[in-house]
């Protein structure tokens, strides 16, 4: 019962959020709307007993990217880059109806290709009795350290190169 | 209510909203919105096969990289397009059409 | 005992990589640059020790380490020409690396004292660094071109150190004129490398002794003369040069522009003794050339005309400058008559004695301060009795007058009376070797004379500049300006070099382990040669075998017993011959200078035609200056000028321009018609065709995007559906 109200709530908030992302004018309001995403996808992890995977989907991206985010929209001046520094009127930067109608016939043409693979799927799909719940930390930590090593030190390299680069990047130069 | 085709269309209604916003928004930055959007329908997949199929742990696993990645992606991302705003002073993807600056 | 490349490099490269590290930090870091300067030459120091107590003690006499490896190897068909580098160390090199590294620390420590004050204090020792590492690599060097190679470098430091004050006036001339004059010698030792070459096809000493053996150079012309003469003559010109010898001993004296611990290593040590080394070690060479009577003769003239100017010198270190050309010319007479051992000796003993000789007078001229031209004193006219005033500079220096002036249990004695008695040795079976022993003997009264009577100018009498002298500081004893003094003043002691006085057994003082000398030191003898291989450069240890027991010194050197008495008689008239001059000179120069007995001025007012000549040097820098250089060297210029611009510019560059300007335009023609358009046309179809590609390539990201999701999407329905 608990089970089914959790996951109908996160997947609600997971659509909604979605959804307004795709469709507000507010560049804020869809990094806002992005962040309600996010917790929605944090919950389902948890109904399906990922508990590690929804602490760090809190972690890492409610508490990071969103933020660095938002930082990044209030240093490029937030919604208002309507204007170009020429002071001439360009298309508006959040879309416009030319703009949604490309999207809209794109993601017709790829949302039918993704359904007619998984009407295909899930007609042979049989679900099996599934296990109990029980913590996934331990078992994660182990097979980080083990079978997923490499992986687990090249993400860490990735990471260092990730800091470094964005700081060499953005950094401010004179001129 | 808890099933695979549960989670696999909330997955896949992740994935076109990443896919719309990536087509149909000029912001760099909503851009990056609609690509976090993608990644974590891709990690929500992993996490869901993981626990209906394949009954093991590894799918976390790679969904945690899923979120790694994304998280230097998002680093790295919003460190470009704060450098194209200091040169072009806009944010507009279709002032980004050449290399140099 | 075991060797490997570690014990062997550090002695150089710790020097060079002072070098390096200080030709960055010298500026911000002076006195760390110092410290790395001193530290690194006192670790090579150690190394050299190692060595060198290695040699005498624990290995036989004909113990040596020779490695190499290729340098490059340009080899062709049946045409060998490849080039090894390495090192070889046998006594001879041990012994001097000892003496370079050991002279070398003291010079250093004392030049933290000297230079202290100056502007360019860590400049100095940057220099310092790289010259002692040039000629660390010099002695160990196993084949003619590696030691030119480091003769070069050492020659740079020799000019960059002696325009070291080069505001003052006459440096920079002064560093060129050195460099000139090295570099004639330089030249012709390339020559004589390239001469050995020819018929050698190496220029590793031990090649060189090997082909000696065979009998290679026998039967060989070139020019009119033997190629072994020319050769053998070639490389003595590179002494010649190096060593300032008779024709081109004119830069030394100018030398003296360098500050005086420079003076000291390299103009009296070190540097100068290089060419005498290389002499050596090409021995056989001028043996086999037949040159050892003009070397001898060379040598002799030398000594006794750098002996004679030195009478007449005013100022000290110019004083000490013509003493050292002077010592340097009996070392060459040395090498001439055929007396190996001593004339290396002398060249150890003479480094010691004339190191602290330079030190001591920089200690003196550091000391007197004109407060009225804020400048340093080295006139002796203006000193006088300053034996008062620093007594343990005076110490030092009276020893090494001793030493030089050939007094009886001092070192100079030990060594230039074996010279002289060689040389004596020699006029007894051949009556021409009677002028170089005439002339040696000569030079060691005057030797003896203008070296006393320095000494009694600067250290006794009445102060003559009493404003001077009542100026000077009374000496106190000082770690880095009194103790380098009192470590060499201690070994100018002759007991260090030889346990007797003639080494023919003559006033023996002490056993025959204090011969090492003697036994050590011996002509190559080129027919053992033959037979040796060269060792591998490799940097884990090779034992070289030959660790047999050392002989006893035989003083009879293999002489039947007539011949040995023959030598016994005729070194200890030697002897005592050189004992009478030297007290002489002293005695002489005692009742001028002294007890002014006898007025000097007579002497000046007789001879007045030789003073004048004496002091312009017998006007032989004149005679470069107005004959070599402006009627020769002037006249050629102007003739090869004449060639370059009239013959050479005018037709052959000209015409060749002219030439190429026909060409070109031909050239510019085919290329405007033909390949350009040609071009062109190609240019032009890709534009066509670009227009179609042009507006799919808008650059517009989302463009992009949307193609690479329709063709996935095709690929998707193409493969699984």
């Amino acid at each position: 019962m608990f089970e089914n109200f959790l996951f109908l709530s996160s997947a609600l908030l997971t659509l909604a959020g979605a959804l307004g992302v795709v469709f507000t004018k507010n560049l804020m309001h869809a990094c806002v709307l992005l962040l309600a995403t996010l917790f929605g996808v944090s919950g389902l992890y948890a109904v399906i007993g990922a508990d590690f995977l929804a602490a760090s989907q809190l972690v890492v991206y409610a508490g990071g990217v969103i933020i660095l985010m938002l930082f990044a929209v209030m240093l490029t001046g937030g919604t208002a880059d309507n204007d170009n520094k020429f002071g001439i009127e360009k298309v508006a930067a959040m879309g416009s109806v030319k703009t949604y109608i490309y999207a809209g016939l794109t993601v017709l043409v790829m949302s039918f290709t993704i359904l007619k693979i998984l009407a295909n799927y899930m007609r042979t799909f049989e679900p099996g009795k599934l296990a109990p719940f029980e913590s996934t930390v331990e078992e994660i930590g182990t097979l980080l350290v083990t079978d997923h090593v490499l992986a687990f030190e090249i993400s860490s390299i990735l990471l260092l190169g990730a800091l470094v680069g964005a700081a060499a990047i953005a950094r401010p130069r004179k001129g | 209510m808890v099933s695979l085709s549960s989670y696999l269309f909330i997955s896949f209604a992740l994935f076109i909203s990443g896919l719309a916003v990536m087509i149909a928004r000029k912001n760099i930055i909503a851009i990056l919105l609609g690509i976090e959007l993608i990644l974590n329908s891709a990690a929500l997949n992993f996490a869901a096969y993981a626990r209906f199929v394949n009954q093991n742990i590894d799918g976390h696993l790679m969904s945690l990289f899923i979120i790694v990645i994304a998280a230097a992606e998002a680093a790295v991302g919003l460190a470009i397009v704060i450098r194209f705003f200091q040169i072009k002073e806009t944010i507009h993807i279709d002032d980004a059409t050449q290399l140099q600056a | 005992m075991d060797y490997t490349i570690w014990n062997v490099a550090p002695i150089v490269l710790l020097p060079f990589f002072a070098f390096v590290i200080n030709a960055f930090i010298v500026k911000r870091f002076t006195s760390l640059a110092v410290l790395i300067s001193c530290g690194s030459i006192l670790g090579s120091f150690f190394f050299a020790a190692k060595i060198f107590f290695d040699f005498i003690n624990k290995f036989s006499e004909n113990y040596y380490i020779h490695k190499t490896f290729t340098w490059f190897d340009l080899s062709y068909a049946n045409m060998p020409f490849k080039m090894d580098m390495g090192i070889y160390i046998d006594n001879m090199t041990a012994t001097m690396l000892f003496m370079v590294t050991g002279v070398a620390f003291l010079i250093h420590v004392f030049s933290t004292y000297y230079m202290k004050e100056d502007k360019r204090y860590g400049r100095f020792f940057v220099y310092l660094s790289l010259f002692t590492s040039a000629m660390l690599a010099l002695v160990l060097s196993e084949n003619l071109i590696s030691v030119f190679i480091f003769w070069e470098l050492m020659g740079f430091c020799s000019y960059s150190l002696i325009g070291f004050y080069y505001e003052k006036e006459g440096a920079g001339n002064a560093s060129m004129k050195a460099f000139m004059t090295t570099r004639v010698g330089d030249v012709f030792f390339l020559f004589g490398i390239i001469a050995i070459w020819s018929v050698v096809g190496s220029v590793s000493f031990v090649d060189i002794y090997a082909a000696i053996a065979a009998g290679k150079f026998s039967g060989l012309l070139a020019l009119g003369l033997p190629l072994a003469t020319l050769a053998a003559i070639c490389v003595f010109l590179g002494t010649v040069g190096k060593s300032a010898q008779f024709p081109l001993q004119v830069w030394l004296p100018d030398a003296m522009f360098g500050p005086t611990p420079c003076s000291a290593l390299i103009h009296a040590a070190t540097m100068v003794a290089a060419g005498v080394y290389l002499s050596l070690r090409c021995y056989p060479l001028m043996e086999v050339g037949e040159i050892t009577y003009a070397i001898s003769i060379i040598g002799g003239i030398t000594a006794f005309g750098a002996a004679t100017i030195a009478l007449v010198q005013t100022d000290i270190k110019a004083v000490l400058a013509y003493s050292t050309i002077s010592q340097l010319g009996y070392m060459v007479l040395g090498v001439g008559v055929g007396s190996y051992n001593a004339a290396f000796m002398h060249l150890i003993t003479h480094a010691v004695f004339k190191a602290c000789l330079f030190l001591s007078a920089g200690s003196v001229i550091h000391s007197l301060h004109d407060h009225h031209t804020h400048a340093h004193v080295q006139e002796m006219p203006r000193m006088g009795g300053l034996r008062h005033k620093m007594p343990y500079t005076f110490l030092a220096m009276l020893c090494c007058t001793f030493a030089i002036a050939g007094i009886p249990f001092f070192s100079g004695f030990v060594s230039k009376d074996r010279i002289l008695g060689d040389a004596l040795l020699m006029a007894t079976h051949s009556k021409w070797y009677w002028i170089p022993t005439i002339l040696g003997f000569a030079g060691a009264f005057l030797t003896a004379f203008y070296m006393f009577r320095m000494m009694f100018l600067t250290f006794f009498g009445e102060p003559r500049d009493k404003d001077l002298y009542d100026h000077t500081k009374k000496e106190k004893i000082s770690w880095n300006r009194n103790i380098p003094l009192l470590i060499l003043s201690v070994f100018t002691l002759g007991l260090f070099y030889a346990g007797s006085l003639t080494g023919q057994g003559f006033a023996k003082v002490a056993g025959e382990r204090y011969e090492w000398f003697q036994t050590l030191i011996t002509k190559p003898v080129v027919s053992e040669f033959s037979s040796r291989t060269k060792q591998a450069f490799s940097f884990s240890s090779t034992p070289s075998g030959l660790n047999f027991e050392k002989s006893q010194y035989d003083s009879s050197h293999g002489l039947s017993e007539k011949e040995a008495h023959h030598v016994h008689t005729v070194h200890h008239i030697g002897a005592l011959v050189s004992i009478v001059i030297a007290f002489s000179g002293v005695f002489l120069a005692a009742m001028m200078y002294l007890w002014r007995k006898w007025n000097p001025g007579f002497w000046v007012n007789t001879f007045s035609g030789w003073y004048r000549a004496l002091q312009n040097k017998y006007y032989m820098d004149d005679l470069y200056i107005k004959v070599l250089i402006q009627k020769g060297l002037l006249k050629l210029n102007n003739v090869l000028a004449f060639i370059d611009m009239g013959i050479y510019d005018r037709y052959i560059v000209d015409g060749t321009a002219f030439m190429n300007r026909v060409f070109f335009t031909v050239a510019k023609t085919t290329d405007d018609v033909i390949v350009d358009g040609s071009v062109d046309l190609t240019g032009k179809s890709v534009k066509a065709f670009n227009v179609i590609l042009r507006t799919i390539q808008s650059g517009k990201i989302q463009v992009y995007f949307i193609m690479i999701i329709l063709v996935l999407t095709g690929y998707i329905w193409k493969l699984s559906l």
